[in-house]
């Protein structure tokens, strides 16, 4: 892995994040919507209007705003939510543990799930159990989350009382959210770790292995899971990005705090600044993840390094 | 045997989720009778009573802070913190009482509490969305350490009920305190801890009880919660076939009253289509509001014919709306040019709310019926309100809430009350209209001002700027333990105050 290949990928992202600011920053302003309006109702003075908007700084051209949030930007100041009044960074922050957590507790039941019901499927091809798993998968796939969510309160939550309804008050909070989130992503790793693994099965050093009498456990383990992990590894990345930025629903069912719905309050209600705080928190987690993904791929195939070289 | 090796290991696992997860149950908190926690559809957005604008956030301020006066059932104005005297058409005398009179940090509200709120909300830097409502007022002078006098630059009858807003103390005004996270009043109920705003935790001072405020957005959790003890109760915004099944539960109680949430179909008159009256009216008699209540509402609203309620002093009873009269809307059609050769299709505005959804699509149906085509355009709040100020609509449906003041009619259907000047969404413009307003406007008798809104919303039936569909209902399910819980009409959670879960 050299220099210049990390240089190159530091400024690609770079790129990305400041068109992605720059995109959402005008879309949000020339939707419909006022923040003035929402914050104010329809009884305020005009003149009052006309002072908290200028007082926001929304009374100049978009193009001087968009200046204005740039410079803020470079002096690492996202600015203070239009409603709370907060600063954007302190609600980021607010937020940020709960999302990555509930992000990575699904990450964490999705692999839980996937993982062994990928290779048992690609072992034991056109079983019961490679049958039962495309069954489970196309359940997973095909039921939202929103009717995931109650479905499991009400079996895990009100018939047996396991697990607290919603919340994050205690550590147990987070099973039903993350198994919410977790299957429907299990159901899509499971069937790419079946189809990654067949292929990888059918290679010549998986026959060598057998030949060399490596037990069966080793060479699905350590020989063909290593080398079929590669694609897995790939959406496994770009997932955890949309868990981060997608997972409103779930957080709604389970009233869970996340940047998911602190995002959509603020599109909601047009606070600008949040919403474009939280699209950076987001853009940004992708970018990071998706070059963590990069370099995990690499080490688990060095051939990828010396193809970028 | 690698099936064997596996399942051997997948049953460890199994055992160890079953004993981790007893370990869950037994570390899950037991039911607190020092505690009463509600359930909230959404969490209010500022606990300062000069910047808060929602419902939810002017129903908690209700708990925390108290106002000069408050509204009887019938909208008449009565004393909270004090009683009032009219000097002269334009002096208004404030004596403060007894009740109520010690803020929640030990300090004792007085005369210049009162003077500092209603400066601070007339200061125009401080940019308070109600400070147009109190516009008229000129000077504010302490007397004592009980009594204010309030000075308007111009008769207004209607003033004191204008008294709304929560007192606050001065000391904590000038030191420019955030009541919008941390509010100091002197209600019955103090904050205790709002660090997210999904949970707001208060202190009812009489007993030490909690009262706990948990946001739940889905309505579905919301339901699930109170079915698994976790919160104790609700108060509205549940889908009505979701309330007929909850009153079917024996350890539930459901409560009904009537509410004044106003719901109408509001129609942009400057539009070529719904501008002409004929075609309104075609609309109005083409809505089956008793069914629509009925099955869809499981008759948790009643019929509407004004913007204020029958109850209301000011509000003309005999007014209940449009009876469904297909025939007639088919007439109107036809007068109006629209004999069923030539298609009218019309474009009906509505938020994403799931509800209201709903109901614009039997409103469609319905309208489809006598050979009107709706196409139903809904969107998020912000760009919905965006379009309704800005005239972007042919027709649309929309709420007034918690509506008190009957010089509401101005705001709404004066020529002068186009946006941004009011609430004259529909960009309504008639003669008539204005000269009743300004007459009612320079009335000084209450009595005279109820005839001219009387006469005024006969007015508005026939020249239908609105369509008044239905007042929906305030309704409570509680756990049967709750007792004391007494719904009032503007949907307060005044209630807070005394209930008991025994």
């Amino acid at each position: 892995m050299n220099f210049d290949y990390l240089i190159k990928r530091f400024f690609s992202a770079v790129f990305v994040l400041f068109s992605i600011l720059t995109f959402v920053f005008f879309l949000i302003h020339i939707v419909p919507g006022d923040p003035i309006e929402v914050m104010l109702g329809e009884s305020a003075r005009v003149a009052d209007r006309y002072a908290l908007r200028e007082s926001l700084g929304l009374n100049l051209s978009i193009t001087q705003q968009w200046l204005n949030y740039l410079n803020n930007f470079l002096h690492f100041d996202l600015g203070k939510s239009l409603y709370s009044n907060q600063l954007v960074i302190e609600l980021l922050f607010k937020h940020i543990p709960d999302t990555f957590l509930l992000s990575l507790a699904s990450l964490f039941v999705a692999i839980l799930i996937a993982v062994p019901l990928g290779i048992f499927s690609a072992v034991y091809k056109g079983s019961i159990l490679d049958k039962a798993s495309i069954l489970l998968a196309t359940l997973g796939i095909s039921i939202p989350n929103f009717v995931m969510g109650p479905l499991l309160i009400l079996i895990f939550s009100l018939w047996l009382g396991w697990f607290p309804v919603s919340g994050n008050d205690e550590i147990s909070s987070i099973i039903l959210p993350a198994l919410t989130l977790g299957s429907a992503l299990a159901a899509i790793l499971s069937r790419m770790i079946r189809s990654s693994m067949l292929e990888t099965l059918q290679q010549d050093y998986i026959r060598s292995a057998r030949a060399r009498g490596i037990t069966e456990f080793n060479i699905i383990v350590f020989h063909a899971l290593r080398n079929a992990a590669l694609p897995v590894v790939t959406v496994l990345g770009m997932q955890f990005g949309a868990l981060l930025a997608g997972a409103v629903i779930t957080e709604t069912v389970f009233s869970w705090p996340g940047i998911g719905q602190l995002m959509i309050e603020s599109i909601q209600k047009r606070d600008y600044p949040v919403v474009q705080g939280c699209v950076l928190l987001i853009s940004f987690t992708y970018v990071l993840v998706n070059l963590i993904t990069d370099f995990i791929c690499i080490l688990i195939d060095p051939r990828i390094h010396d193809k970028n070289d | 045997m690698i099936m064997r090796m596996v399942s051997s290991k997948i049953s460890h696992i199994l055992v160890l989720f079953v004993l981790f997860s007893q370990l869950f149950i037994y570390g899950c908190k037991e039911s607190d009778r020092s505690t009463i926690a509600m359930g909230l559809n959404t969490s209010p957005v500022n606990l300062d009573p000069r910047y808060a604008t929602d419902a939810i956030s002017y129903r908690v301020s209700r708990l925390i802070y108290k106002s000069l006066i408050d509204f009887d059932e019938k909208y008449h104005v009565i004393p909270q913190l004090a009683v009032w005297q009219k000097l002269s058409p334009t002096h208004y005398r404030f004596i403060l009482g007894e009740k109520y009179r010690e803020f929640h940090d030990g300090s004792k509200l007085s005369s210049e509490d009162v003077k500092a709120t209603y400066d601070s909300v007339l200061n125009s830097n401080n940019v308070s969305p109600h400070r147009g409502s109190i516009a008229m007022i000129k000077s504010i002078e302490i007397v004592d350490f009980d009594t204010i006098d309030f000075k308007l630059s111009y008769p207004d009858p209607l003033f004191p009920g204008r008294c709304v807003i929560g007192i606050l103390p001065k000391k904590f005004i000038y030191k420019k305190h955030d009541f919008s996270r941390e509010p100091i009043g002197s209600g019955p109920i103090k904050i205790l801890y709002w660090e997210n705003d999904e949970n707001l935790k208060l202190k009812r001072i009489s007993d030490n009880k909690i009262i706990e405020l948990i946001t739940l957005k889905d309505p579905i959790v919301r339901v699930l919660k109170l079915l698994k003890g976790d919160i104790d109760l609700i108060q509205g915004n549940l889908p009505p076939e979701v309330i007929t099944w909850l009153g079917k539960k024996q350890y539930l109680n459901v409560e009904k009253k009537i509410g004044n949430t106003f719901t109408y179909i509001g129609f942009n008159l400057e539009d070529p289509i719904v501008g002409n009256i004929l075609i309104r009216n075609a609309i109005a008699h083409a809505i089956d509001r008793e069914s629509i209540i009925k099955y869809v509402m499981s008759s948790s609203a009643r019929k509407a014919g004004s913007l204020l309620p029958p109850e209301h002093w000011a509000s003309n009873s005999n007014l209940s709306g449009f009876k469904y009269n297909p025939k007639k809307s088919k007439k109107f059609l036809k007068d109006a040019g629209y004999d069923g050769l030539t298609p009218l299709k019309l474009i009906y505005k509505t938020s994403n709310d799931p509800f209201r959804l709903r109901l614009a699509t039997i409103i469609q149906k319905q309208l489809e019926s006598i050979g009107i085509e709706i196409e139903i355009r809904s969107y998020d709040w912000g760009t919905f309100y965006g379009d309704i100020k800005e005239g972007r609509f042919q027709m649309y449906s929309l709420s007034w809430v918690g509506l008190k003041m009957p010089d509401i009619f101005y705001y709404i259907f004066h020529s002068d009350s186009v946006p941004p000047y009011g609430a004259n969404r529909g960009r309504f413009k008639d003669a008539k209209v204005d000269e009743i307003l300004d007459l009612v406007r320079s009335e000084t008798s209450l009595n005279k001002q109820a005839i001219y809104y009387k006469n005024l919303q006969e007015y508005l039936m026939r020249s239908l700027p609105y369509i008044p569909l239905w007042y929906e209902d305030n309704v409570l399910i509680s756990k049967s333990n709750i007792k004391g819980y007494k719904l009032s009409t503007d949907g307060n959670f005044d209630s807070l105050i005394y209930i008991q879960n025994d």
